[in-house]
């Protein structure tokens, strides 16, 4: 039995579509942080995978994967800094709290 | 401009006076003498100016062209002095001076004096512009004013029933005619497409007669209106309701010679129709005989007068029938003076007997010596007694009657100056001889010194008949002596009959009234014209105006009212159907809007979150389309 | 084709997916955090099998190891007491619908897709790798190390703000 990219993509989509709920139905902001890097790391799969089956020999996907990785960590740093900032104005963490854009 | 100044001056008076006739009560003499006075003092300038330049085309001044009144026609408003309109401007200004210096005796007990002088100012100032008009337009709203300051006046004391029925039956009746003034303007510009008097009047000629003929009665008809010609002479007697000076300018001297000098203007006119001419003739000879017998009946002094104007003014009309507007024109001259001047002095007599029926009078002549010696000057005048001016104006009637070869109608003018003579010596006899007004008393200087004047004018302006004729372009001649015996015999033969009936007591004037009872009713009745005009016009339309009013009340309020109480009861349902429908389709708009937004207004929480899971579910919705429901959609399409 | 281990594949999937499963359903962050973790390090796994070791690396170095420590500190900074850090589940079946139907969706889109195959056949190395990383990639790469720097200076800034913010 061969492991075929069939297998990797239904993983990065399954990955994938667990982050998604998670950062839509989580009210924690460090929470919903998590779920976009679960998300992320479904895409990193997905290149890394592509990549190793499609273009073995220039390896095209897993520069990609690592300029991903790249852009993912400087985004988990912001973002958490964002929401250490936000905490310390508003004392909380809560998503669902910060309703000031309320219509 | 100086031209100009010479209306415009009694007119800005008005415009002072008239707002505030109360206020000026005591100084509105003043402000009207002045203006009337530098009216007349401009007036004696131009008359200067055509003098030394008489033979020339004399002045027209256009002073601007303005109103538009038909693609490619504009309205000039302008003023001409020719020898006609510089005598004019004479006559105007010197009675309109005399008679306002006279009221200032004969009203200054009155309250509204103040709006007496404004409107005398503004009558000045119309007849001033009607003498200066350069067109039929400009002569035709001047006459109107005239016609407007004449109802004022006759209708000045208007708290009683008579000088208010007289002035309203005056401005009808002068309308009456005005009406025929309008349409000649209407049918001038149809022919001419203008009113000037320089292209109206040359292009006349060239008329078809029935064209001219059209102009020239519509102006007749005009002129009857306002000179009281037979049968629009009604108006005249009646209106001696108002104060006595002012009929001597109005209803005497000016206004009613408007109507001579209006077709006196529009000779041209009449000459080029012809059959015009003869109507005018008939008219005037009717007139004359007409007011001369009227005369002969009347007990109000006043009212003499007035049918004395009326056939004085026949007289003229006679005149230019024979197409002589000199002679026309000399004796509305003559006229106005010797005829303001008896007024003035009726107006004297009456202030002192305070009575206006000859029959209460008598032997005024040892009381008021001053008023006898100038009213007989202006009677004898008026009954053509060489050398005063009324013989000479009257010959020249006469003799143009000769000249056209009208034998008949000259018969009747003799008859109508026999009559003439005959009234006013009765009129003389009854008023200054024989006895009675023993407490009567001799008039104020202020208005004795005006009848001094116009009884020096009356005087001696018979001798300057050639001059006229000459002045106004025409070979003047003096009277032939056949023709000077006629008259003068005719004159005195009825100074003498009248004497000799009314002063020597020669026949009994009851008995003759009895024994010519028919004849006399009629005469008393004014040959029941007044009776027709009530028959025929007043009672049928106060009857007309009944069934209009009761037409008016039953059918028309009651359809208005009838589709007014319609109009509240679709209101109504017109309000229902607003409240519960447009209301209603209106409020739940409005309220299905918030609801709307009430709901939508949750997608907005300010949540990333729910921002988030629009997005996606955006997405899906997305991707449902165009993997699945498109799909089917275009294989169906493509199965059908 | 690569030679790709399937015991090795079913077994770090399992664990990837099941972690994550647990990220998002367990309601105390604290172990959250510790199943991402779990996550990331079998997805590090998953990079070993396919060859990819510079990735695998990487993939430990920076998330499991820094992202973790960095998502466990923002944790312990923004919960004031311990009991904090249990949550409720927060769970929303329309959400989780919803997230099955476009998983469903991707899924069918990309198992229609063709697979090309490799012009050859070819095992990757990390020598070649870094080669190619600092000669044909080295302008994506210090772009990539810029939006670092920038990203670092920011969060610096932002978080270090303190108490004066």
């Amino acid at each position: 039995m061969r492991v075929g990219l069939e297998a990797f993509v239904m993983l990065a989509t399954a990955l994938f579509a667990v982050g998604l709920f998670g950062a839509l139905s989580k009210r924690s902001a460090i929470m919903v942080l998590m779920s976009l890097e679960l998300m992320a790391n479904a895409v990193n799969i997905l290149l890394v995978a592509a990549s190793r089956y499609v273009t073995p020999a220039t390896m095209d996907g897993w520069f990609f994967a690592v300029f991903s990785l790249v852009v993912s960590a400087a985004e988990i740093g912001l973002g958490l800094s964002l929401v250490l900032a936000l905490y310390r104005k508003v004392r909380t963490a809560e998503l669902d709290r910060l309703d000031t854009l309320k219509g | 401009m100086m031209l100009a100044a010479i209306p415009l001056l009694p007119a800005a008076a008005f415009a002072v006076l008239a707002p505030m006739s109360r206020a000026l009560r005591n100084s509105a003499k003043t402000v009207s003498l002045v203006a009337m006075t530098g009216s007349l003092v401009l007036a004696l300038v131009a008359f200067a100016e055509v003098w030394s330049a008489r033979g020339g085309e004399g002045t027209h001044a256009v002073f601007h062209a303005f109103l538009p009144i038909a693609p490619g026609h504009a309205f000039g408003f302008g003023l001409l002095l020719d020898p006609v309109s510089a005598v004019m401007l004479l006559v105007v200004t010197i009675v309109g001076l005399c008679v306002q210096v006279y009221s200032l005796g004969y009203m200054h007990t009155d309250e509204r004096v103040g709006w007496y002088y404004a409107v005398l100012s503004l009558f000045s100032a119309a007849m001033l512009a009607v003498v200066l008009a350069d067109n039929f337009l400009e002569l035709y709203m001047a006459w109107e004013i005239m016609g407007l300051c004449s109802y004022l006046l006759i209708g000045f004391w208007h708290t009683e029933e008579g000088p208010r029925k007289a002035s309203i039956k005056a401005f009808l009746t002068t309308r009456v005619g005005d009406v025929g003034f309008g349409l000649a303007l209407a049918a001038m510009f149809a022919l001419t497409g203008s009113f000037a008097f320089d292209v109206v009047l040359p292009a006349s000629a060239g008329w078809a007669p029935g064209a001219a003929t059209l102009v020239a009665l519509l102006l007749l008809f005009a002129a009857m209106g306002k000179s009281a010609q037979f049968p629009l002479h009604v108006w005249l007697p009646d209106a001696m309701a108002g104060p006595t000076p002012a009929s001597a300018l109005i209803h005497a001297a000016t206004m009613v010679a408007a109507g001579v000098y209006l077709v006196a203007r529009a000779l041209p006119v009449f000459v080029a129709s012809g059959v015009a001419l003869t109507v005018t003739l008939a008219i005037g000879i009717v007139t004359a005989l007409l007011g001369g017998t009227l005369a002969l009946v009347q007990h109000d002094i006043k009212k003499v007068l007035a049918y004395s104007t009326i056939s004085q003014l026949g007289y003229m009309f006679v005149a230019l029938g024979t197409a002589s507007e000199v002679a026309a024109l000399y004796h509305l001259v003559t006229h106005a003076f010797f005829k303001s001047l008896l007024f003035l002095g009726a107006g004297v007599i009456i202030h002192a007997t305070h009575t206006q029926d000859m029959r209460e009078m008598g032997g005024l002549r040892r009381k008021m010596p001053v008023t006898t010696a100038v009213f007989t000057v202006g009677a004898l005048a008026l009954a053509g007694v060489f050398p005063l001016s009324g013989f000479f104006s009257k010959d020249e009637i006469l003799a143009s009657l000769l000249r056209g070869g009208h034998y008949w109608f000259f018969a009747g003018a003799l008859l109508a100056a026999l009559l003439t003579a005959f009234y006013v010596t009765r009129l003389w006899v009854r008023v200054f001889w024989g006895t009675g007004s023993d407490h009567a008393h001799e008039g104020h200087r202020v208005m004795l010194a005006p009848m001094a004047v116009l009884a020096a004018i009356t005087a001696v302006i018979g001798f300057a008949s050639v001059a006229f004729a000459g002045f106004l372009g025409h070979e003047g001649e003096w009277p032939e002596v056949g023709l000077a015996a006629a008259s003068t015999l005719t004159a005195l033969g009825g100074i003498g009959a009248a004497w000799w009936v009314y002063s020597l007591g020669g026949v009994d004037t009851e008995a003759l009234k009895a024994r010519l009872k028919v004849p006399y009713d009629v005469l008393v009745q004014k040959y029941y014209m007044d009776a027709l005009y009530e028959a025929a016009f007043v009672k049928p339309y106060e009857a007309a105006a009944r069934a209009l009013a009761a037409f008016d009340l039953g059918v028309i309020d009651g359809a208005v009212n009838g589709v007014a109480t319609l109009w509240v009861r679709a209101t109504q349902v017109s309000r229902n159907f607003d409240v519960n429908v447009i209301d209603g389709a209106v409020n739940g708009a409005a309220d299905a809007v918030v609801e709307a937004g009430g709901k939508l207004r949750r997608l907005q929480t300010g949540r990333v979150q729910s921002y988030q899971r629009l997005i996606v579910g955006g997405l899906v919705l997305l991707l449902a389309w165009v993997m699945v429901l498109w799909p089917l959609l275009k294989a169906a399409l493509k199965g059908a | 084709m690569p030679d790709v281990n399937p015991v090795a594949f079913v077994v770090l999937a399992a664990l990837a997916l099941g972690g994550a499963v647990m990220t998002v359903l367990t309601r105390n962050v604290v172990h959250a955090a510790f199943w991402l973790l779990e996550v990331l390090v079998a997805t590090a796994g998953l990079y070993l099998v396919l060859s990819a070791e510079f990735i695998a690396l990487v993939q430990l170095m920076v998330y499991a190891g820094a992202v973790s420590v960095l998502v466990l500190f923002v944790i312990m900074l923004t919960l004031r007491r311990r009991e904090d850090s249990v949550r409720t589940r927060d769970l929303s079946w329309p959400v989780a619908a919803m997230s099955a139907v476009l998983a469903v969706a991707i899924a069918y889109v990309t198992r229609a897709l063709p697979v090309p195959a490799p012009e050859r056949a070819a095992q990757p190395d990390v020598a070649a790798f870094g080669h190619a990383l600092f000669t044909r990639w080295v302008l994506p790469f210090e772009i990539a190390s810029g939006i670092l720097l920038v990203a670092l200076v920011g969060a610096v800034w932002w978080a270090g703000r303190g108490e004066e913010l």
